[in-house]
């Protein structure tokens, strides 16, 4: 066995830095901090803020006392674990033992790899290419053991120890808090004086093991490989892929219809397999990258409100999705993809319900109408807090939501979206005025005195005048 | 003249309604008188605590105040009561005082029940809901018969006119009376954005978010007439004038504080009650006879005292007095009423009147007509017991601290407007870094440009426009440092009482200035630390070295001490141990205890603000003529060679050269102290040129003492305060002088206090030639003691002083329960091993772990390294017998290299007794071309240098602008360094993270002052890192 050890370094920024679009300026004063809210601690920095100062460990406010135009980020873990499982991936091309044991880097047995892939000076240097094409900030060791890697990746980057006896002899020079020991052991060690492994393998077994447990032995002897270190190995994620070559090209959405009828049945015949639905897939139409500009694949993404497994919902779903948006140029294949499968959880059903014909319950029209539509096209309309008529509503999601804190007075049902002139004078007032003066802190203050009333024609309105002297009127909704 | 109808506003919020209202009585009652309105309620949330400011502006601008409060009910009531007469004034006090009892800190309580059981007298006006509840108008009619009111309060709402036939129906209906009232949050509509802003903090909202908090509109001002008369039909507004004429009660008129009387024994009147305590104190302070002068002095005050009646508070301040002597609290008294000799005679103060130059004529005022002030400053560790005593004798309901109102300042309005306003919370906290406390609109618009804001953005130029009209106003009420009010009958029959923060602590509703007005008697009992250090080396004194001192008997006059004094050799004594005033030591050179007072009074912001200090300095070294424009301003200022030093005597000038009479003069005082914050000096100024001129006096002579009065602004120090300070200061240096083992080690289990580290201290100990012994558990206990050693002579061990242990307590985070511990049961037997100390001392890991670290175990294991590899081995349950581990293999382990000792010693004691860690580096300091701070203070004269030490204080003290005074300390002392703040930003770096500081720069000597004006900064923090014998980094 032979262990790479790729350390991450910077993984809170690199996997930062992959979220944001493009690396703007801003980024060059980022920090990243700790989510705790009362004392946010600085868990790392750009290099232009380092370089004023600023370290892993610090107060924020500290930080910004040394840095004033610090930008900061909150440290997101659940991105890091992401990265994390992506570089995975990523080396679980090269080899099948890979393990996600370390929370900052990635461990590669590599022994088994040099037959595939060329002596290691070769795959250091791929790694090295295919690391820093994704952004990717690491250290790179191989030793035998894998926290023998982790320690010598730490203290120099791109050293290789090949056997047990090299390996003592490098760890033997390395600092204790390399080691990956437990913090406070680390402590408590550099309080007796040690700041080497070789002090601390110099001392009696029995004396450390009453002082620091037997995990500590332990890990120390699997640091110089006397001990076996086993690891939990990744597995990639289960996922759905499936894709089909013409010989030809298709220009015609409805020409598609029987591969995607094929592809969409696999899916399904999946789905079943693992007991599960699917709420997120994607349509891929590959083109011809030779004869059209349009090169890159066209992905078409669908969403469903919640996971499905029957198979002509879904391919019905896929049908309208591909027919909502025109063909951009002819297709040579066909792929369906499926990813992050959410578990099934079933509809409870009648025993005795018959098949539903044509009605659609709920989720699947809204489901239909989105994909028919577009997601802007179909919301729900929501009562916002602000006097202000033109912001006392918003659209939401189909999602319900929390209940509004004010209740106004009586409102239109149609309000205009633009106030306009009042022909003529109002025959009468029926209520108001109603006195609304809100929105200066955005910049849209408005002053009105709101009154409904009935316009010469005997329609009910709902209108307003600037307050104070004879303000024109305006026109702002109807009643029904 | 106005035909509108007559109205009297009945519901109105100050903005003492904390982030509701949105101004000030004062602007409120400003323009309800411009309105015309018969008279205003100030009607804040379960609160009187802006009432008194109420009071004051209704009496200046002539609109009758009506006294009443809002209430908002659990079981859903919302009443507006109202006091119309001295009872109900009562009733209301006691129904706030319950819901504030029964809530946290800030919040109220209160249900139907309450309001019935303390509805006596009160008027109510109901603020009714969309839809008032039939069952509600009868329980109000039940609980107020005849005194219940429905209100109508119209707003332009979705429709009004339906409202009120709505409200008038009912109130018909249920026969309750129906009054109009404005329910009113601002003095004016253009308040508006402030009164949403505040809505918003109040919610810890943004005002986007929070827009269904906020009012739909404007209306909730004080409304013209006329505009009224649109809205409610006559008969309302008239109701509230028949409201208005019901309500008779006046706050000041009707208010009868009370003095405690349990005070005074059976048979004794106040009067003669002081006089036989007065006569016994005579006894006491003059064994061989007081002589003419203090018994003519103690005549006249006790004449005074008893024209004012102001016997039971000289005997209630006597009281807590005797009580801390009896228990061996120090004390000691000041104010203008506490270094009388009245005071003198009832130990209230150890400055004997004869030795201060204090004027008598401050002592009480006839014309103030406010009681007078006394504070008394107790040991800072055990003013808690004198609390407790207060509590225990007059009970909770009858003493109360007063309350601070905590205000908006610059920075905390603005970051709270900025939240509210939606900044982001990096915006807010960069915003508010990037002003500072004395900004006015247009340096605060330059500092925000510095800082990267663009001031001219809409969204920042509101947040400035919000913040500054923010600022000043009330944020919540706080404790007053140790205010009491004490009271005959229960408080809460004349102001709310509420609960503090703290645990077991109660507030009433009204601060110092409110007290003042309202004539309640108020005793301070403040903590000191320095009280602690001299009565802890008072004991010492005794235990160890045969001595038996008080503060009374310390030596007088002594010149060793003087002599010291003016050496700046005052590390740790009170007061006169800062760095200003050690700079100002050598030129002002105190050779008496008057001296001493000026000292303490001149090194302020006050007299340096007001140009004062040279004046003085020039005439008391002779290089100016003393010259008085009048005998009168002689008499005034001759002790201060001319040159109006303290508040006193500003007001005496007043009197005796512009003809102020004395209460006038105090008027002076106290526009004086806000002249800042409100201005309003200008009609004082006319009067004192004009009264000045007439007098004879030139005006460039006038207009000096005019600007040197506004100087001292409100930083003024009263003869008296610093007299009493000066007494302190006098004692510490004595101590310092003559006993300067006990002093260090009394100051150092005092800490935390005062201006020096525990390791500067011990610095300055063995400077002084004494011996410092480290911390050991084999003889440290958890304070520091004296150890003697034993000399040959006897005559000698009495010269000779003896050497200071440390206690356990300079080890960081050590607990005293482990170190009173291994104190009892090392009495018993001494400690035999590593494993011994443990177990009978029960220490824990953590406890062990420090011990190791501050090198404690050196006598049991050896150096640190060795007593951590045993510590290690100590199992976690120790055996119960056998109190040894099992034998082990002897381990080797590098011992600890000095520097590393060095550096571990100040890691966990911040101190150490091997070499200063910057004489380690000194080779290659010198390397550099760093001079010793010795070699300093051998140049005279302006030189460009270059030094270095560690960083061990940046301060930046309010009166230098922009100034930071580092000090830097290296194997021989203090290096006193200035950055100004372009140097300060411009190396950011250096200034804010070094430890070991190098500066280059300028060093100036003035008179025995030294500074180093920096130019340059340089971190060598590394350098000492070097020193660490772990490098963490290998490459």
């Amino acid at each position: 066995m032979l262990w790479a050890a790729l350390l991450l370094p910077r993984l809170g920024l690199d996997a930062l830095a992959r979220s944001v679009p493009d690396a703007d300026a801003r980024m060059q004063q980022l920090a990243l901090v700790s989510r705790d809210q009362a004392c946010p601690l600085i868990v790392d920095a750009m290099p232009r803020v380092r370089e004023a100062g600023v370290r892993r460990g610090q107060t924020l406010a500290a930080a910004q006392a040394l840095f004033p135009a610090l930008k900061t980020a909150v440290r997101d873990p659940a991105q890091e674990c992401r990265l994390r499982e992506l570089l995975a991936g990523w080396a679980y091309g090269y080899s099948s033992q890979v393990s996600l044991r370390e929370d900052d880097a990635i461990l590669i047995e590599v022994g088994g790899s040099f037959s595939l892939f060329g002596p290691w000076p070769r795959l250091e240097r791929r790694w090295r290419e295919e690391l820093n094409a994704l952004g990717i900030t690491h250290r790179l060791a191989v030793a035998p053991t894998a926290l023998g890697a982790l320690a010598l990746a730490r203290a120099q980057d791109g050293a290789l120890v090949g056997n047990a006896a090299t390996l003592r002899q490098a760890l033997d020079a390395l600092p204790i808090g390399h080691a990956r020991l437990d913090p406070l052991v680390v402590e408590a060690l550099r309080g007796m004086g040690l700041s080497r492994l070789r002090e601390v393998y110099a001392l009696p077994r029995a004396g450390l093991i009453r002082r620091f447990g037997a995990a500590l032995a332990e890990h120390l002897d699997r640091l110089r490989g006397a001990a076996p270190d086993p690891l939990p190995l990744y597995r990639p994620p289960d996922r759905f892929h499936a894709r089909m070559e013409f010989d030809h090209e298709i220009e015609s959405s409805e020409t598609l219809r029987f591969p995607l009828h094929r592809l969409v049945g696999d899916l399904c015949a999946f789905l079943t397999s693992r007991d599960g639905g699917v709420q997120q897939l994607a349509i891929v139409l590959e083109h011809d990258p030779l004869q059209f500009r349009q090169r890159a694949p066209t992905r078409l993404a669908i969403g469903l409100q919640s996971p499905q497994r029957d198979a002509r919902t879904i391919f019905e779903l896929c049908l309208l999705r591909l027919q909502a948006s025109p063909v951009p140029a002819p297709v040579r294949a066909l792929g369906v993809q499926a990813e992050n499968l959410p578990p099934f959880v079933p509809l409870a059903r009648d025993l005795f319900d018959e098949a539903r014909g044509a009605q659609l319950d709920w989720p699947q029209l809204a489901d239909r109408l989105h994909n028919r539509l577009g997601a802007d096209a179909v919301y729900a309309l929501a009562v916002a807090d602000d006097p202000r008529p033109e912001h006392a509503w918003r659209k939401r999601s189909i999602a319900p939501a929390a209940a509004p804190v004010r209740r106004p007075g009586p409102r239109p049902g149609w309000l205009l979206r633009r106030p306009l002139p009042l022909r003529g004078e109002p025959k009468r007032i029926l209520a108001g005025p109603e006195r609304i003066e809100a929105g200066w802190w955005d910049g849209g203050d408005l002053r009105r005195d709101y009154y409904v009333i009935e316009t010469q024609q005997g329609q009910r309105a709902w209108a307003f005048r600037g307050i104070g002297g004879e303000a024109p009127w305006l026109l702002h909704g109807w009643f029904a | 003249m106005n035909t509108a109808p007559e109205y009297a506003e009945l519901h109105c919020l100050s903005n003492f309604s904390f982030q509701r209202g949105a101004s000030t009585a004062l602007e409120l009652f400003e323009r309800a008188a411009k309105l015309g309105y018969r008279a205003l309620a100030i009607s804040d949330e379960c609160s009187l605590a802006g009432i008194v400011r109420a009071l004051e502006a209704s009496r200046e601008t002539g609109v009758a105040l009506i006294v009443g409060s809002e209430i908002h009910l659990d079981d859903g009531l919302k009443l507006v009561l109202l006091a119309p007469n001295f009872a109900a004034y009562q009733s209301l006090c006691a129904l706030i005082t319950r819901g504030r009892r029964e809530a946290k800190k800030g919040g109220y309580a209160l249900r139907r029940a309450d309001v019935a059981a303390h509805a006596h007298g009160l008027l109510a006006l109901w603020i009714p809901g969309e839809t008032p509840a039939p069952d509600d108008a009868e329980w109000i009619k039940r609980h107020f018969p005849q005194r219940a009111w429905l209100a109508v309060e119209l707003h332009c709402g979705a429709d009004d006119a339906a409202r009120l036939r709505q409200l008038l129906d009912f109130a018909a209906r249920h026969e309750l009376p129906a009054v109009a009232a404005g329910d009113v949050h601002m003095h004016v509509r253009r308040r508006r954005a402030l009164q949403d802003m505040l809505t918003a903090i109040r919610h810890h909202t943004t005002l986007r978010a929070g827009s269904g908090h906020l009012f739909a509109n404007g209306e909730r001002h004080l409304r013209r007439r006329e505009a009224l008369a649109e809205l409610y039909p006559r008969e309302l507004l008239a109701e509230t004038l028949r409201i208005a004429a019901r309500c008779t009660f006046d706050l000041k008129r009707d208010l009868k504080y009370a003095y405690p009387g349990e005070i005074v024994p059976r048979g004794h009147t106040p009067t003669t009650w002081l006089r036989d305590l007065v006569e016994q104190g005579i006894r006491w302070r003059w064994p061989e006879g007081e002589g003419a002068a203090a018994r003519a002095q103690i005549e006249m005050e006790l004449a005074l005292i008893a024209k004012l009646g102001y016997e039971s508070y000289f005997l209630t301040v006597s009281d807590i007095v005797n009580f801390a002597r009896g228990k061996g609290i120090l004390c000691q008294g000041r104010g203008s009423a506490a270094n009388s000799a009245v005071c003198f005679c009832l130990g209230i103060t150890a400055v004997d009147p004869q030795r201060s130059k204090l004027v008598f004529g401050r002592f009480l005022s006839e014309e103030r007509g406010e009681p007078p002030d006394i504070d008394v400053d107790f040991e800072h560790e055990r003013r808690e017991e004198v609390i407790q005593y207060i509590y225990a004798k007059y009970g909770r309901d009858r003493a109360a601290l007063a309350a601070t109102v905590i205000s908006y300042r610059t920075r905390s309005a603005l970051r709270d407007v900025a939240r509210a306003l939606g900044f982001s919370a990096d915006q807010v906290a960069q915003l508010s870094r990037s002003i500072s406390v004395h900004d006015d609109g247009e340096t605060m618009a330059a500092h925000l440009a510095e800082a990267g804001f663009d001031p001219a953005a809409p969204m920042l130029r509101r947040a400035l426009v919000l913040a500054r009209e923010l600022h000043g106003f009330p944020r919540h009420l706080s404790q007053h440092v140790g205010g009491f009010v004490i009271c005959d009958a229960p408080l809460h029959t004349l102001v709310p009482v509420e609960n503090a923060a703290m645990a077991g602590r109660t507030i009433i509703q009204w601060d110092k200035d409110d007290l003042d007005t309202m004539g309640l008697l108020k005793v301070d009992c403040l903590a000191l630390g320095m009280l602690t250090c001299i009565r802890k080396c008072l004991d010492l004194l005794r235990a160890h070295r045969g001595r038996d001192l008080t503060m009374a008997t310390i030596p007088k006059e002594d010149a060793a001490t003087y002599a010291m004094i003016q050496r700046a050799d005052t590390v740790g004594v009170f007061q006169i141990e800062s760095r200003a005033q050690m700079a100002m030591l050598p030129r002002l050179r105190p050779k008496e205890f008057y001296d001493l007072v000026i000292e303490v009074a001149i090194v302020r912001p006050g007299p340096i603000q007001g140009d004062m200090v040279h004046p003085y300095l020039r005439r008391r070294q002779g290089k100016e003529a003393v010259s008085y424009p009048s005998p009168e301003i002689r008499g005034v200022l001759e002790r201060t060679l001319g040159v109006p030093l303290f508040q006193e005597q500003v007001m005496q000038i007043a009197v005796v050269a512009a003809g102020f009479t004395p209460g006038e003069a105090d008027e002076l005082r106290r526009s004086m102290a806000a002249w800042k914050r409100r201005g309003g000096l200008e009609h004082l100024r006319e009067r004192l040129l004009g009264g000045m001129a007439s007098r004879g006096y030139p005006h460039d002579f006038a207009e000096r003492i005019f600007e040197q009065m506004k100087g001292f602004g409100d930083y003024g120090f009263p003869e008296s305060h610093a007299t009493s300070f000066a007494k302190i200061a006098y004692d510490s240096s004595w101590l310092k002088c003559h006993e300067p083992a006990a002093f260090a080690c009394a100051l150092l289990n005092s800490q935390p206090m005062g201006f020096y580290s525990a390791s500067q201290i011990v610095q300055d100990l063995r400077r002084h030639g004494v011996r410092v012994l480290p911390v050991d558990v084999r003889c440290s206990g958890w304070d520091s003691s004296l150890e003697s050693f034993d000399t040959p002579r006897a005559a000698e061990a009495v010269r000779a002083q003896p050497a200071l242990r440390l206690g356990l307590r300079e080890v960081r985070g050590f607990g005293e329960d482990a170190a009173r511990r291994i104190e009892t049961v090392r009495r018993q037997a001494a400690f035999t091993s590593i494993v011994d100390l443990c177990a009978r001392a029960q220490l824990d890991r953590r406890a062990q772990g420090l011990l190791a670290q501050a090198d404690a175990l050196r006598g049991l294991a050896g150096h640190r390294h060795r007593a951590r590899w045993a510590i290690a081995g100590v199992e976690a349950n120790l055996p119960l017998f056998g109190r040894d581990s099992p034998a082990e293999a002897r381990v080797v382990l590098p011992p600890p290299g000095i520097d590393a000792s060095v550096l571990a010693d100040y890691a966990s004691t911040g101190l150490t007794l091997g070499p200063h860690p910057v004489a380690l580096v000194r080779r290659q300091l010198r390397a550099q071309r760093c001079r010793r701070s010795a070699e300093l203070r051998e140049i005279t004269g302006t030189r460009p240098v270059r030094a270095a030490g560690l960083v061990i204080g940046r301060q930046r003290p309010q009166t230098a602008s922009g100034l930071t005074f580092v000090t830097l300390e290296d194997e021989d002392g203090q290096i006193n360094v200035i950055v100004r703040l372009a140097l300060a930003e411009r190396q950011r770096r250096a200034f804010l993270e070094s430890r070991l500081l190098l500066v280059d720069g300028l060093l100036e000597s003035v008179e025995g002052v030294q500074h180093l004006i920096a130019e340059n900064l340089r971190d060598l923090s590394s350098l000492l890192a070097g020193l660490a014998a772990h490098s963490r980094d290998f490459r």
